[in-house]
This record gives C-alpha cells, structure tokens and sequence, in this order.
C-alpha cells in the first residue's frame, strides 16, 4: 500500500521532452488512471514509476520516501504488462506460484498466499491449464493473479486488456475494478480506451505531450473539463465543438452562450433536436437501439446529437437545435475553459 | 494532438542510454570486451605478422621471432606473378559462377514445388536433404566411383549410345571440373533449397491471395510478390554458397587430389599443398589474408544489399 | 453491382461442421454485416463467397448464376484483409495499379484510373510514398481503393477494424461507411464487434455455432431478437435474460423471477397463444429500458460504473445478474444496496429455455 507523489518531474530523450514538469499525487489504495494519445508520455512516466528510468529532474516520492536511489526490486511495484508475459510451458499455479518461488519463501506461505489471490480472481478451475489452453480473460486473470500474490506496494497495469474483444473487455474492466477494490491497493493504469478508463478510474490524469492537463475524478472531467483538449479526449460521439459565432447561429435556445468564447462545446446528449423549422438539416441517422446519433448540419458545422431510444427522423428534415440547461461549454481562445457567467 | 517533437521513446531505446550509467557500463564490461576482440582478432594479426615474413617452422625459431626473417611485401609481390595462384582463383570463381546459379535455380525450383502440400511430401522432403547430410569426404568418395571410366555414370550414358561410353571423366582435364561440380550441385543444392523454401513460406499468405483476387496470374505474383518479398533471404542463401564455395576442399581433393596438373585446383587445395607440401608457411599466410580480403569484399556488398531489401 | 443468394450453405472440416445450412439474400448494394462471436462460422462464410473456399453444400449464387465453380480471381469479388495486406514492398501508386496491370488493362487507361481513385480517396500527395510505414487509416484506404479501381460488383470485408485502437474506430467507421456510399457496391463485412455492425450495416446476419440465427436491420434486431443468443450479443451491455416462470391469475399472465418479484406482459403478448399455460421461460429487457420504481424487480447492487453520459449499473441477486443503464443526470442507486426497478410491459421479451428461440411474437 502506498501513496504516489511525482514533484516536478522531467524526462528528456535527447531533445525530446517525453515528461515535462509532471507533478501529481496518487492516493493510497487508488485506482489512478493515465489517458493521452499515443506518445503523450504515459508509457515513460510508467517507466520511472517502476525506476526503469530516472527523472532527469524532479523527484519521485513513494508514501512520502524519495525513490531516487531505489533500484527498481526494491521499490516492489508489480507490472503487468500488455502482452501479459506469461510462462508458456508453465501451468498457470505455476505461472502465479512463480514471483515466491523465486524470492525463495517457504513452502506453507506460499500456498497460502497463492490460495487467497486465486481464490478472490474465482480461478480454482483454470489453475491446472497451460497459457495455450486459456481464453484471453483467462489469461489476463493469471497474469493479474502472478502480479497480485508478490504483495507490491502498487500494481502498474499497461493497457491489459485491450488485445480482448469488446464484449469480453466490457466484462474484464468490471471484474479488474472490483478486484482492486477487493484487493484494496494502488493501482496506476494505463489505456487508450476512454470508456474504458472512465468506468474503472478513480482518478484520471489526462496527458498531452508529456504535461498534465487535467487530474480529477472521471465524471468531474467529462461534466467539467479544463480546456478544450480535455473535452474532446473523452466522450463517443466527441463533444461538438464550434465558433462561437456559429453556436450562436444553430442554436435556438442558449441562454448560457458566453459571447466572449472563442470555442463554444456541448456533449451530444446536451443536445435538443426539435422537428419543427429550423436552421439545422438532418443529415444521418444512426439509430444503436438504447441510443440514436443524429448528425445534423446547421450554420456550417456537423452537429452531433444522442437521443435517448428511437426517435423517428427524416435525412434531409429541417430541425431546431437547443440546448440543455449547463450543457454549454464555453472556451477561450487558448483552448482553456472560462468560468461560467 | 501530438507533433514529431513530442515523441516519447517507448521499449526501442535502452533504459540507461542517456544516464550516467551508459558511461559505467562501458568501463565494467570493457575487458570482457577487449578479450573477445583479441580472441577474434588474434589469428588474423599472427597472419598478418607472419605473412611480412619468411619464416617456416622447419627454422627453428619459434614463431614470436619470425621478425628476424622479416622480409616485407615480398610475399605479397611474390603473390602477384604467381600464375598458379591466380590459376586457383580463377578456377574457383568459375566453379563458383557455375554453381551458384544453378543451385539457386535448382533450390527455388523445389522451393516452388515443395511450398504447396502434395501426395508423399514428407518423404520426399526428407530424401532431398539426405545429400546435405552427407560427410563430404564420403561425398567425394561416392564421386570419385561413380565418375570411374568403368562406373555407373558412363554406364548410364552407355544406353543412349551404340557403343559403351568409356570417358576418363576424372583423369581429362578438360572434364575433370565437370564432375567436381556436378558433386558439389548434388551436395549443396538441398541447402539452397532449404533456405528458400523457408524464405517462401514466410510471404504472408494473405498478400498472396489479395493478389489473386486482383487477378494477378502465378507467374505475376512469384515475380512481383514472392521473390521481392524473399530479397534478403535470397542474399542470405547466396553469399552463404558464395562463401562455401571459395572454401570448396574436401570433396573435391578426395575425387581430383586437384589434378589431373592443377585442372581442379582451387584457392583451398593450392594453400593445403603450399602448406603441407612445400611448407612455405608464411607464403600461406599471405594468400590466406588475400582471400580474406576478397571475401570480406563480397560479404559488406551482400549485407548493402540485404539492408536495402529490408527496407522496402 | 450484384445481388449474392447463400442457398442451404454448408461446410465441414472432417467432423467439425463450420457452417449449416445457411440462407441469406444479400441485395443489390446492400451492406450487410455477419456479426456473431469467433467460431461462428462468419469467416467461413465469407471466404466461401471470395473462393478462397469451397462449400461442402449448397449453392452460392451472383445475380442468379451459380459460382461455386469460378476460380476466385474470375468472380469480381474485391476483398479487404483483416490487416488489409497491403504490398509494403511497393509503392502506393504500385498497390493501386497492381490490379489493373494484373489483368492487362493499357498503361494509359491505369494512369487515369490510379489518378481518378487517388483524387477520390485523397490519397494523391502520397502515391509515391513507399507503403510501408502509413497510418492505419490511409493503409485501410488504400486496401479499398485498391480492390476498387476494380469496378467489383462485391465487396467483402474481414475485421477490417479489429486491429485499430479504440480511439480511432469511431473516425475509420464514418470513412468506410461514406466510402461504401460513393462506391455503392454490395459489400459484406465480417465482424465480432455489435457497435460496427449496429452502426454501419443496412442489415446484419447474427451467427454462433455454424448457424444462422437471424437477419434484420439492425433496429429490428435490436428490439426483437429471435433468440436470446442474440439479445445478448446485440447492445453494449447485452439484454438482460433472467430465468422465471409464467403465471396465470384470472386474466392476467405475468411472469415470475423466484426471489426478485414479477413483471406483468404486454397485451399483444398476453393473447398469444404459446404464453397461455403456466411453463419456465427466459425474460429478457434491455438495461436502459429499466427505470426506478416502487415495485417491480428488487435486486442487490453490486457496482455502479459512470461512463460519461451514462452510468451502468450492475445487479446480483441469487443466480440472476442483470444490469441498468440510467443517463448520467439520474441518481444512480449505491454499491451494496437494494434496488427496485420496474420494466415497462412493452419491453418484456420471452425465450424458451431449452431452444432459447423468441416467445409471443413481436411486440413492434
């Protein structure tokens, strides 16, 4: 169990900045989640975690303790990584066993140690198998369930589930959340999947090329993003965003349209479409069942708009756009979010 | 989003390259480094000293002191006008322009064959490259009495003859090569082989079947999709029988001896009799650094090649 | 343009049956989508229809001629590969033209068509860049436009997405879609994932097991799914399917789930025939058609997850797991506490527990 604190922290590869001044705290017993693009710096800032690489500036504090000259043993943090790493020729008891066998602990411990970690993943009946013989959940668990039975002070998880379908990722997500929480330790995880990200995370950290942009709960960054990069990292369909100028062209009803925006975004569910005469033009219609996703064009721009079920809708009808109550986003020239008039 | 600036070096770039570690390390593995160096180095510098000399071990000075007999590039110049040398070398590029390509030929033609599944593969497969497997001096042996003016070559021809075919093959020296090189096709073909059919599997079936659904015919897609897609493997295969081939002793010695003369002697056979026969051995030591020379010349040129193939 | 009619199709690879008689009518210009879980006999199928394979039954049909004997190369099928097998070796100008030089079209004519498909897949800037090394998006471009410059009347698509990182699926969807709209060709695209089929298909043929299990677009399938197999498959999460009884009380059925409560049929359902007796059954509701409520189910939350404009909540109760979808702006209920909800009647579906096929006809 511990506490995670980066102060300042820089990592340069010649003149590339991969970490630049990145500060952050991950509370103890957090599931802490990075989220950037490809080559935003996440994979580097695992690296230091772990003590693969040093800061070239700043410093790294577990639980208050500057880990400079840990060597990275010694800091005791479990990595799971994405192509999990598995012993082929090993069972996956031996596979899980493998961690205390080799730090040489006694027998009894062992057991019991790799009894209560399988136990809580419900893995009883796949102990026996080979990797080979494992579907893709299943080895996931094995690879967790080798990482969990070290007792590590944190788990570093680099996007592990993303080689799963959808449906079995939907399930995996859930199962690995409810195993941290059963578990009760840091966990500091990375992926590329925003859904994905929002349903386990505690917090979030949001890069942009090495910075941190925004740190705060899930909901609290899709509700309230920082800047208009934040805004559109998370959410499917993305927030829409639009001049101010032409906001205020499509939308019939919105009371909250700072004029002094540069960039005004509202999520699609924040999004009203009326059938009756109005400056939008239905131009498809992609009805999911639970959701409808109208694209509609008013003012020059591409509108998306989520509606609830399966509302009947014609390619080509007239529309007016509204919008809800707090559902406008308003952001300065810079990108940056302006305080609610 | 991101800009080429912003990169962030993930598992390609080693974890203390930047740090001060880098410069510790080099120091810490430094005399493993050196010994391996001198270990690699060391016959080719004895070589090299010995060669500026003129020493022999029938001297009687051990070979440390061969400076004594230090005669410069004499051997080297020596070399130049040594006709029989150059005899060598040029019989073992001609041995090396004939069977190559027809090894190469002859490989991928089975490669060809063997890439699809057929009635009885396995077996014969596994016949192919019995030849490989075979001792090379058991090799020339076998050569050596199936060329006999009385042997089964000749016999073979007799059928398609009036009157029995009787050629010296191996005592001509005009026809003496032939058989020389017709052991080493039998001999190394199947490792061509093996190597190209590897090369030939590893083509991504599914470009090949997108080619097929675009129409291309086979001939179109061994040409534009399998053979540019097995270039370096091809290099591979190549420069390793290249290299053999200027290495090409024992079955050879064992069927010729290199003769009748010098009809069959190659660079190798001409050190081995330098050597063992007249005990020049310094003279040795310089045709074998000229060999080196020229071999190292051919193996850069093959590994240009490889590397521009691999970047395609 | 073709219409492709699958007539009893069949294949078995020794004694593993990878498809059974399957029929399906794919029209002219249609984009159909088999989706169903890896196994399900979709690749099968598809390959069956490039040539790639031959059918152990049946007959595949292009605009009524049978084709099960026409080599691949002569049946106009364009295919994209799941990792698009591009010619890394070549140039992009060189993977596009591959095509139309293979079959002998005049030098003049391809440098027109190369120009003509590279303009329409702003792809010009790049025709002499080496194919190797280009984004994922452009390389799916390219794997299009390059069985494209073909004219082929058939379109068939592997996962062309399965390789491509969440972020990007959403933007490579609209492309293909828009794609298949200037091209207009039937296009058959193979996938596991219900979200591309449910978004970009006109209809789509859900398999497991070798089997056909239904065809309909996607909103049909959605709302009356004719197996559970399907209702769980279709929808991010799957319907939920709970094991219960019927029951009968003077003129009312309704249907009973031991220890959770009941919920009553809609009328339609309430005449039909096959919901008359009382029997077991499988009752089935999509998670965000469930709503708070007095009455109704009562089940323990077990994890409530918030995924931006929505939250889902996941329920246990005994051997019943189900799950609620609620937007984001309704307080969801708390982990470890008891919920009601109710399930309005319409959006009741039954199944037969043993055959798992649809009950009571269909309610929309």
């Amino acid at each position: 169990m511990a506490s995670i604190r980066f102060d300042n922290v820089s990592k340069s590869y010649g003149d590339v900045v991969a970490v630049d001044q990145v500060s952050f705290e991950v509370p103890d017993n957090a599931f802490f989640c990075f989220f950037g693009p490809p080559l935003s710096g996440k994979s580097t800032i695992l690296k230091l975690i772990l003590g693969l690489e040093t800061p070239d500036s700043g410093e790294i504090f577990f639980d208050g303790q500057p880990m400079h000259d840990v060597s990275p043993p010694d800091r005791n943090v479990a990595m799971v990584f994405q192509n999990l790493a598995l012993f082929p020729h090993m069972t996956a008891l031996e596979n899980v066993r493998f961690p205390l066998v080799e730090r040489k602990i006694d027998a009894a411990t062992i057991t019991a140690r790799v009894a209560e970690v399988t136990e809580k993943l419900h893995m009883a009946h796949i102990l026996h198998k080979p990797p080979a013989q494992l579907s893709g959940g299943e080895r996931q668990r094995v690879a967790i369930a080798r990482a969990l039975v070290r007792d590590p002070v944190a788990y570093l998880m680099d996007d592990p589930i993303s080689a799963l379908d959808a449906r079995l990722r939907e399930e995996t997500r859930v199962e690995l959340r409810r195993m941290q929480q059963d578990m009760a330790k840091t966990l500091i995880y990375v992926t590329h999947d925003q859904e994905e990200a929002m349903s386990v995370s505690d917090q979030m950290l949001i890069l942009d090329a090495g910075r941190v942009r925004q740190i705060g709960a899930p909901h609290d960054l899709y509700d309230a993003p920082n800047s208009t990069y934040v805004a559109s990292m998370l959410g499917a369909p993305a927030m829409n965003m639009a001049g101010t100028a032409e906001a205020a062209g499509a939308l019939t009803h919105a009371p909250d349209l700072d004029r002094g925006a540069k960039t005004v975004g509202i999520r699609p569910e924040h999004l009203r479409v009326a059938q009756k005469a109005g400056p939008g033009r239905v131009t498809a219609i992609e009805p999911l069942g639970a959701t409808t996703i109208l694209s509609v064009e008013a003012a020059g721009v591409t509108w998306k708009a989520a509606l609830r079920g399966q509302p009947k809708h014609d390619i080509g009808a007239a529309v007016e756009l509204s919008v809800d109550a707090g559902g406008l986003h308003c952001f300065d020239a810079l990108g940056n979010t302006l305080p609610a008039a | 989003m991101t800009n080429a600036s912003t990169m962030e070096p993930v598992a390609e770039r080693p974890a203390a390259s930047a740090s001060t570690g880098a410069g510790l390390g080099l120091w810490l593995t430094l005399p493993a480094q050196l010994l391996v160096l001198f270990i690699a180095l060391f016959p080719i510098l004895m070589q090299v000293y010995i060669s500026l000399t003129d020493w022999s071990p029938l001297d009687g000075i051990p070979w440390w002191r061969a400076h004594e007999l230090w005669i410069g590039l004499l051997n080297y110049t020596d070399l130049m006008a040594d006709s029989r040398f150059w005899g060598a070398l040029w019989r073992t590029m001609f041995v090396m322009a004939v069977c190559v390509p027809v090894q190469f030929l002859l490989g991928l033609g089975l490669a060809v064959l063997f890439v699809d599944d057929f009635h009885g593969k396995r077996v014969l497969y596994s016949t192919l490259l019995v030849p490989m497997m075979v001792v090379p001096a058991v090799a020339g042996y076998m050569f050596f009495m199936l060329f006999q003016s009385g042997g089964p070559v000749n016999d073979l021809l007799s059928l398609f003859t009036s009157d029995p075919v009787r050629i010296a093959w191996l005592s001509d020296p005009d026809l003496a090569l032939i058989a020389v090189m017709v052991a080493d096709i039998w001999q190394w073909t199947p490792l061509m082989f093996l190597i190209l059919l590897a090369g030939m599997i590893s083509v991504p079936q599914d470009q090949q079947m997108a080619a097929i659904l675009l129409g291309a015919s086979w001939w179109r897609r061994f040409f534009t999709i399998v053979l540019p897609r097995m270039k370096s493997i091809i290099i591979i295969a190549l420069a390793i029988r290249v290299i053999e081939i200027f290495k090409i002793f024992d079955t050879l010695f064992i069927m010729t001896g290199g003769g009748p003369g010098v009809a069959t002697e190659t660079i190798s056979v001409y050190i081995y009799k330098v050597t063992q026969q007249e005990l020049i051995w310094s003279y040795v030591a310089a045709i074998a650094l000229a060999i080196l020379i020229v071999l190292s010349v051919v193996s850069v040129f093959a590994i240009k090649r490889m590397q521009r193939g691999q970047g395609t | 343009m073709s219409e492709i009619v699958l007539e009893n199709l069949g294949k078995t690879f020794g004694d593993f049956t990878a498809l059974a008689d399957m029929n399906l009518t794919i029209a002219n210009g249609e984009f159909m989508a088999l989706l169903g879980p890896s196994g399900c006999g979709k690749s099968t199928t598809m390959n069956m229809i490039a040539g790639m394979l031959r059918p152990s039954t049946g007959a595949i049909r292009f605009n009524g001629r049978d084709i099960v004997d026409v080599p691949m190369a002569k049946r106009g099928v364009g295919f994209v590969f799941q990792n698009y097998a591009i010619f890394t070796h070549m140039s992009v100008r060189e993977n596009l033209a591959y095509g139309p030089r293979a079959q002998g079209v005049a030098a003049a004519e391809i440098t027109k068509r190369v120009q003509a498909f590279a303009e329409l897949l702003q792809l010009e800037t790049m025709l002499d860049r080496p194919a190797a090394g280009l984004s994922v998006n452009i390389l799916q471009r390219l794997a299009i436009g390059r069985s494209a410059i073909l004219e082929p009347a058939i379109f068939l698509l592997d996962e062309p997405l399965s390789n491509v990182d969440a972020a990007f699926r959403a933007v490579m969807r609209s492309e293909l879609k828009s794609l298949q709209g200037q091209f207009g060709q039937t296009m058959v695209y193979v996938t596991h994932d219900q979200l591309e089929a449910m978004t970009m298909a006109d209809r789509i043929a859900v398999m497991d097991h070798g089997k056909l299990l239904q065809v309909g677009t996607p909103l049909e399938i959605y709302n009356n799914p004719a197996d559970a197999f399907v209702a769980r498959f279709i929808g991010a999460p799957g319907m939920n399917i709970l094991e219960g009884t019927l029951t009968r009380h003077a003129d009312t059925v309704s249907a009973e789930v031991a220890g959770l409560g009941s919920v009553t049929l809609s009328p339609a359902m309430q005449g039909a025939a096959a919901l008359q007796a009382a029997r077991e059954v499988q009752i089935g509701f999509r998670p965000e058609q469930i709503n708070a409520a007095d009455q109704g189910l009562t089940m323990q939350v077990t994890f409530v997850e918030r995924i931006g404009a929505r939250t889902i909540v996941h329920m246990e109760q005994g051997a019943s797991l189900a799950k609620a979808v609620l937007p984001a702006d309704v307080p969801p209920p708390v982990a470890g506490d008891a919920w009601t909800f109710a399930v309005p009647d319409d959006a009741i579906r039954l199944f037969d527990p043993v055959t798992g096929r649809a009950l009571g006809g269909r309610t929309h």
